[in-house]
């Protein structure tokens, strides 16, 4: 085995133009599935991390009337606690399970604010400020004043909000708001804070305020619309689901309460989970591709050294070791190939993945709701150069055996004829 | 003793809707130590006969016996093997592989053996190479040696492994009288000191004046035969 390995390494120095051919095919097909796939993980991984922290939490804990009516920003169907004790203690009692990491309480809700020709509507977030500043990445995107703070009447706004507001940070402004008994009501906030995180929905329609401000004014004490819970890892997110309902079931609000898991009901969530597979194909067949030439190549090598083969056999090689001979060159190829295209790959991802992809322009035009950021940055991972490394060389081999079958399959006497 | 019996052999090959029969009915007997020829124009099957018995092919009709083994009775396994341990080949085109040296051309024969040691494949190699006047050129690959000696490294691969029978088809076709005398002169060096069998298959009239017996072939049949 050593010995056919020795020879099958040196076997693809006799045509080197060739070899080096088939060599830079495989690399620039590995290296493709390394940027590709880096691209991907990054676009549908940021995804994902926007979803959790701006929409799903790795588990949210709505009411399961308010399900229905989210988009219209409803306040009747607020989280109210077990036997209506509050979020405080529902937030203690969760935590108190295993691996949960934290809760975040939130109030989603409409206002608006008049200026003096328009109407403007916006969508108000109460938050606490601390968690949230944990939980997302929102405070980076602070371009001026500070964020917000708990017990303070301020607001902080989106930057594209605040250009339509005509306002600025320091400014005083009046929003005007239904509370949660259906009264319409108005407050004047002071603006902290300009956010400008390339997010539609937060650059041109929202404001953050501190939860007990939004409490206090909507009229929802010790309440909130939704209540986001963090664990320690948002992809075993099932583990914790059976602890949750069970704490549900125990206070005995189970069919009043949805238990959300970030991956599911949401439709662009789950396209990106069959997407994700769908690339996986896509991989594969980029190398399969390449394989051709690899293919093409080894049969052109049975062919010519028919005789060879014949000389093997002569020497009393079995078909099985012929086999193995013409496979061994294969995977030669795939590994010297997958190497150098892992490496190209490997900087190429790591030069986008400081860089990043602008993608602004075509997000000009989407939809607000969907949490996609204007710059992509491929992810740079180990993981990735390993697995594309290997996907070269699996592919590659497998490949390998259709030109190794028919060399093993030569007769010895014809082969020798030739 | 016998090494080989070959007893009512016929092959015929399929061209198309059309049979050709390459050999018509041989009966022979080899025994150890032999150093035979088998002579005859082209066509006659001498080639053919030489695959015959060197298990690349089978017959057609009649049996074959290496070393009282039925050749028949064997599996494409077991002929390998019978093959790797017990033949060794010598060809008309050498067959050496571009990409190795002297030495490992010759190496590759022992390193299919199972149970052979580093260092003793090492010294087989070396004594070998040594003894067909190769010792200098262990390092050079095909293209770097002559005819001759190309052929001389293609019968060192095939003595290394000290098999019971060597097959050489037209050894010196490709190769001048100076050298194919030399060639010869090893073999049957070769031939004395180790009792090797040894068959050829020629129409050079000069390895017919090494040989000891000559079988002469016309038309797929032994038309005579002669021992020296």
């Amino acid at each position: 085995m050593k010995f056919l390995s020795k020879l099958a390494a040196k076997n693809l120095f006799r045509n080197k133009l060739r070899t080096l051919i088939s060599i830079v095919v495989i690399a620039f097909a590995v290296m493709m599935v390394v940027v590709l796939r880096g691209f991907v993980l990054g676009m549908i991984d940021s995804m994902f991390e926007l979803h959790i922290q701006y929409n799903s939490g790795h588990v949210k804990v709505i009411r399961e009337k308010y399900e229905q009516k989210q988009r219209l920003l409803s306040l009747n169907y607020p989280v109210k606690g077990f036997e209506n004790e509050g979020i405080e203690k529902m937030q203690q009692q969760i935590k108190e399970l295993s691996e949960i990491k934290e809760t975040i309480p939130r109030i989603k809700f409409g206002a608006a604010v008049s200026t003096k020709n328009k109407l403007i509507t916006m969508m108000g977030w109460g938050v606490n400020p601390t968690k949230e500043v944990n939980f997302t990445d929102i405070e980076d995107y602070l371009v001026a004043g500070r964020m917000i703070k708990e017990g303070n009447k301020e607001i902080a706004v989106g930057t594209d909000l605040l250009t339509k507001l005509d306002a600025q940070v320091g400014d005083k402004l009046t929003i005007v708001y239904t509370t949660s008994w259906g009264s319409f009501k108005g407050s004047t906030v002071k603006i902290v804070g300009e956010l400008d995180s390339g997010f539609k929905l937060l650059d041109e329609k929202s404001f953050y305020l501190p939860l007990s401000q939004a409490q206090k004014m909507l009229v929802l004490p010790d309440q909130a619309t939704e209540l986001l819970v963090e664990t320690n890892n948002y992809r075993k997110v099932a583990k914790v689901m059976p602890d949750l309902k069970r704490l549900f079931q125990s206070q005995g609000v189970a069919d009043d309460y949805l238990l959300k898991r970030w991956d599911q009901g949401n439709s662009i969530i789950q396209y990106l989970q069959i997407g994700r597979k769908i690339y996986n194909l896509i991989y594969i067949f980029v190398i399969l591709l390449a394989c051709l030439v690899v293919i093409n190549t080894l049969l052109m090598i049975v062919k010519e050294r028919r005789s060879e083969i014949g000389m093997l056999s002569a020497l009393g090689l079995k078909s099985r070791e012929i086999l193995i001979l013409f496979i061994l060159e294969g995977l030669v190829l795939g590994v010297v190939g997958s190497f150098l295209g892992v490496i190209g790959g490997g900087i190429a991802t790591k030069i986008l993945s400081i860089v990043g992809i602008d993608y602004s322009a075509a997000l000009a035009d989407m939809e607000a709701e969907l949490l996609m950021r204007p710059i992509f940055y491929p992810q740079f991972k180990m993981s990735n150069l390993i697995f594309s490394f290997i996907l070269g060389v699996i592919v590659t081999t497998i490949t390998a055996v259709i030109p190794a079958k028919k060399a093993a399959d030569l007769n010895p006497t014809e082969a020798l004829r030739n | 003793m016998n090494l080989l019996e070959l007893k009512g052999i016929k092959k015929i090959y399929q061209q198309g809707q059309v049979e050709v029969p390459a050999l018509r009915g041989i009966d022979l007997t080899i025994h150890r130590g032999e150093f035979t020829s088998v002579v005859g124009p082209s066509g006659s099957g001498k080639t053919t006969l030489l695959n015959l018995i060197g298990c690349l092919d089978t017959p057609t009709e009649g049996k074959i016996f290496f070393d009282n083994r039925e050749i028949e009775k064997l599996s494409k396994e077991e002929l390998a093997l019978l093959r790797r341990y017990n033949l060794g080949f010598i060809f008309q085109e050498y067959n050496l592989i571009p990409v190795l040296s002297a030495y490992e051309n010759v190496e590759l024969a022992l390193r299919l053996f199972d149970d052979i040691k580093e260092i003793e494949v090492e010294k087989r190699v070396k004594n070998i190479l040594e003894a067909v006047g190769l010792a200098d050129f262990a390092h050079h690959t095909p293209g770097e040696l002559s005819g001759g000696q190309q052929q001389r490294v293609s019968i060192a691969r095939a003595l290394v492994k000290e098999p019971k029978l060597i097959l050489a088809d037209e050894p010196t076709a490709n190769l001048d009288s100076k050298t194919s005398e030399e060639v010869l002169e090893v073999m049957v060096e070769m031939n004395q000191q180790l009792d090797t069998t040894f068959i050829f298959s020629t129409h050079d009239p000069l390895v017919w004046d090494y040989a000891q017996r000559i079988i002469t072939l016309k038309d797929g049949q032994i038309a005579e035969e002669k021992s020296s």
